[in-house]
C-alpha cells in the first residue's frame, strides 16, 4: 500500500504543478518588489494577459485534437489590417469588430477544408496559410502603420464593474470554452477525437467535422485576439501578430496541454499558463531588470513546468503499469 | 485518393517555402523590372535585396533606392528575403549568375551576410550594404552606408536632457530598448546611456524596457513601469514605430499632454517616421533623430557608381542623420522621409 500512497501524493503535488509554480513566480516578485503585489498590478496583468490568453484558448481546442495552428498569429494580422482599413474609411467600430470575427473564422475554416477534406498535415496547411495571411497583410497594409481612431482606444481603456473590457472579454472566452469542452458532446468529441481518432470515428463520432470546428473556433479567437491587441495599443504594423503562436502554444503546454492531444483543459490550464508568461514578464519590467535576462529567465520557467508536467506523466504511467513479483 | 493528396501537400509546400519571398520577386526577378530603357549604349543594372519589407522605414529606403536609380538611369532587380539570411545568400547567387553590374544589399544581420559579401567579391561584383554594415571580417570587402545610430540618438537625447533641464527640476526617465540582436538597437541604446551618463542630477533613469521591436511588448512594459515608477516623466523610445503602444499607456495613466502643458511626459524618439512627423506637429512629441533615407539612398548608389569606375571607396560612409524638433520642423520636414509619406 506504501508506495500506491506515495505515488497518489506525488501526483497530487505535480497535478498542482502549474499553479505552484504560479504561486512562486508571484510569491518570489513579491518579496522582490512592494509595487508588484498591488491590485493594479494585478489588473494591469490580467489586461496584457488577455490577448495572447484568448490565442492560446483557441490553441487549446486545436492542441487537444492532436493538431497545431501555426497561423494564428498571421490570422490576427489580416484580420486586424481588414478592420484598420475599415475603420479608417469610416466603418463604426460595432460594424467593423464582428467582419474581424468572420475574416478569422473564415481563415480558420481555409485551414480546415485542406486538412479534413484533403487530409493534410495541419502543421503544413497553417504554415502556408501563416505565410499567406502575413503576404496577404503586407499587401491591405502596403506595409504602412495604421494609427486607428480614437473609438479603438476607447474600447481598450472602457471599464465595466471596475474591471478593464478587455479582462472581461478574456474571462467570457475561458468561461465559454471551458463551458464547450466539459459541458457539452462537443467537447466530449474534441477529447476523444484526440485521444483517438479511429476509436472516436468507430464510436460513431465523425472526427472531420470535429477537427473542422476546432479550427473555425482557433481562427475565430485570433480575430478576437486581435481586437483586444488593437484596444491597448491603436495601430497595426508590418509585424502585428507575428510569432504569437508560439506564445500561444507555451501557454497551452504550460497549463498542462498535451502536444499529442486529448489530454488538457482551458480553466485553470492554459489560463493560468498565460498568466504565468505573463506575470513573469510584468515582473521582470517592475524589477527593471537587464533586457537580456528577459527570455533565459522566461524560457527557464517554461522548461521547469515542462519539465514537471514529464514527471507527472511518468509517475502516471508507472502507477498503472502491472508489477510482476517472482515468489522465490 | 493519394495521388490528389500528394498534389495537394506538394503545393502546399511549394506555397509555404516561396510566399516567404515577400513582396517582388526573390531570386527570380521580373523581367519587366530588369534593365530599364534600351540603345546603343549598355545600361547598368544593380540587383537590390533587402532583408524585409516588414516596416515603413525599409519601404522609405526601398523607395528611395528605386528614386535614386530611376534618377541616374539605371537598372534594377528587386529581391526580398523576408528575414531569411539563406534565402538572401542565393537571391544574391541569382544576381550574380544574371550577372548584374552592382549589388546593394539590407542584410539581415552583420554576421550572416558575410557569405553574400564574399560571393560578390570572387564574382568581382562591387556591393554595398544599405543601413546595416557588416562585421569585420579579414579577405571580405564592402562599403556600407549605415545612419550613426549612437550619435543621433546622444544628440537627440541631449536635446530631451536639454528641456528636462530647462524644467528646473529632476525627472526619472525610461528608455525603450529594441531588439537586442540588432545592431542599431545597440547602438541606440548606447547613445541614449552616453548622453544621460554625468546628468544624473537632471535626469535619473529608473527603467529600461525591452520591446523586441514589438508594440504589444513595448505597451505591457511601458505600462508596468509607470507602474513601478508613476514620476517618470522622460520616454526615450528607441524607434519612434513603438509611440502608438506609448501614446495608449500614457492615456490610461492621464499623463498624455502636450509640451507645455502641465504634466507633459518629455517624450523622443529615433526613425523620423510618419507618426513621429504627426506627434511634432500636434505638439506631443519632443524630439526624434532621423535617419536622412534620401542621404543613405544616394550615397549608397554613389559608392556602387564609384566602384564601378575604379574609384576607392571607404569601408564605412556614415548619415549623420538630423533631430528634429518643434524649432526646427518647418526648417527640416523636407529631408524627413515620415513627413513626405505624410503628404503622399
Amino acid at each position: 500500500m506504501k508506495p500506491v500512497l506515495q505515488h497518489s501524493a506525488v501526483l497530487r503535488l505535480l497535478h498542482q504543478a502549474p499553479l505552484l509554480l504560479f504561486a512562486v513566480v508571484l510569491l518570489g516578485f513579491g518579496a522582490l518588489s512592494p509595487a508588484f503585489l498591488t491590485v493594479a498590478n494585478g489588473v494591469n496583468i490580467l489586461v496584457q494577459t488577455a490577448s495572447t490568453g484568448i490565442l492560446a484558448v483557441g490553441m487549446t481546442f486545436v492542441l487537444l485534437t492532436a493538431g497545431v495552428d501555426l497561423s494564428v498569429g498571421s490570422i490576427l494580422f489580416v484580420s486586424a489590417a481588414v478592420g484598420g482599413k475599415l475603420l479608417l474609411s469610416g466603418w463604426p467600430l460595432a460594424g467593423t469588430l464582428p467582419v474581424m470575427v468572420a475574416i478569422g473564422a473564415a481563415l480558420g475554416a481555409l485551414n480546415a477544408v485542406f486538412i479534413t477534406r484533403f487530409a493534410i498535415m495541419a502543421f503544413v496547411v497553417t504554415l502556408a496559410t501563416r505565410y499567406f495571411g502575413r503576404g496577404l497583410g503586407l499587401r491591405i497594409t502596403e506595409t504602412r502603420a495604421m494609427n486607428l481612431p480614437e473609438g479603438m482606444y476607447q474600447l481598450g481603456a472602457a471599464h465595466w464593474l471596475g474591471v478593464p473590457l478587455p479582462v472581461w472579454v478574456f474571462a467570457l472566452v475561458g468561461l465559454l470554452a471551458h463551458g464547450v469542452l466539459t459541458r457539452t458532446a462537443f467537447g466530449r468529441h474534441v477529447y476523444a477525437v484526440g485521444a483517438d481518432p479511429e476509436a472516436a470515428r468507430k464510436a460513431g463520432l465523425y472526427p472531420e467535422r470535429v477537427i473542422f470546428a476546432v479550427f473555425v473556433i482557433c481562427g475565430g479567437c485570433a480575430a478576437v485576439a486581435g481586437i483586444v491587441t488593437l484596444s491597448q495599443a491603436p495601430a497595426v504594423s508590418p509585424g502585428l501578430g507575428n510569432n504569437r503562436e508560439f506564445m500561444a502554444i507555451a501557454a497551452a503546454v504550460l497549463g498542462g496541454t498535451s502536444l499529442f492531444g486529448g489530454r488538457g483543459a482551458v480553466l485553470p490550464g492554459t489560463v493560468l499558463g498565460a498568466l504565468l508568461i505573463q506575470t513573469i514578464e510584468n515582473g521582470l519590467n517592475i524589477l527593471n531588470v537587464n533586457p537580456y535576462l528577459y527570455p533565459i529567465v522566461t524560457s527557464g520557467v517554461i522548461l521547469l513546468a515542462v519539465l514537471l508536467d514529464a514527471a507527472r506523466c511518468r509517475v502516471l504511467a508507472e502507477a498503472g503499469r502491472r508489477r510482476i513479483f517472482v515468489e522465490s | 485518393m493519394h495521388s490528389p493528396r500528394r498534389l495537394l501537400t506538394i503545393t502546399a509546400l511549394a506555397v509555404a517555402t516561396l510566399l516567404p519571398s515577400g513582396c517582388g520577386p526573390s531570386g527570380t526577378p521580373a523581367p519587366e523590372s530588369a534593365a530599364a530603357g534600351s540603345g546603343p549604349a549598355k545600361v547598368r543594372t544593380i540587383g537590390v535585396a533587402f532583408e524585409t519589407l516588414q516596416t515603413e522605414y525599409w519601404v522609405a529606403g526601398f523607395e528611395a533606392i528605386k528614386a535614386e536609380l530611376q534618377r541616374r538611369n539605371l537598372g534594377m532587380l528587386e529581391a526580398v528575403a523576408d528575414s531569411d539570411s539563406s534565402r538572401q545568400l542565393q537571391q544574391v547567387r541569382n544576381f550574380i549568375t544574371r550577372k548584374v553590374d552592382g549589388i546593394l544589399l539590407v542584410p539581415k544581420d552583420a554576421r550572416t551576410c558575410i557569405p553574400a559579401i564574399k560571393a560578390a567579391n570572387e564574382a568581382g561584383i562591387p556591393i554595398v550594404l544599405f543601413n546595416r554594415p557588416a562585421a569585420d571580417t579579414p579577405g571580405v570587402t564592402s562599403t556600407a552606408v549605415v545612419a550613426d545610430n549612437r550619435k543621433l540618438t546622444r544628440e537627440t537625447v541631449e536635446f530631451l536632457v536639454g528641456q528636462a533641464r530647462k524644467s528646473g527640476r529632476r525627472h526619472q526617465a525610461m528608455v525603450i530598448v529594441g531588439d537586442l540582436a540588432d545592431i542599431n538597437a545597440i547602438g541606440r541604446k548606447e547613445g541614449f546611456y552616453d548622453a544621460v551618463k554625468g546628468q544624473e542630477s537632471v535626469v535619473q533613469v529608473v527603467a529600461e524596457v525591452p520591446s523586441e521591436w514589438n508594440q504589444e511588448k513595448a505597451r505591457a512594459g511601458v505600462v508596468n513601469a509607470l507602474q513601478a515608477h508613476p514620476e517618470i516623466s522622460l520616454i526615450f523610445a528607441s524607434s519612434d514605430f513603438l509611440f502608438p503602444p506609448v501614446i495608449a499607456a500614457l492615456k490610461s495613466a492621464g499623463r498624455y499632454h502636450k509640451a507645455g502643458e502641465p504634466g507633459h511626459v518629455i517624450l523622443g524618439g529615433f526613425d523620423g517616421d510618419a507618426t513621429a512627423y504627426q506627434m511634432l506637429v500636434d505638439g506631443y512629441l519632443d524630439a526624434t533623430g532621423v535617419q536622412d533615407v534620401y542621404f543613405e539612398a544616394e550615397q549608397s548608389v554613389q559608392a556602387l557608381m564609384d566602384q564601378l569606375d575604379k574609384k576607392a571607396t571607404p569601408p564605412l560612409i556614415l548619415d549623420p542623420g538630423f533631430v528634429i524638433h518643434q524649432g526646427n520642423l518647418a526648417e527640416k520636414k523636407s529631408r524627413m522621409w515620415g513627413a513626405n509619406a505624410v503628404r503622399r
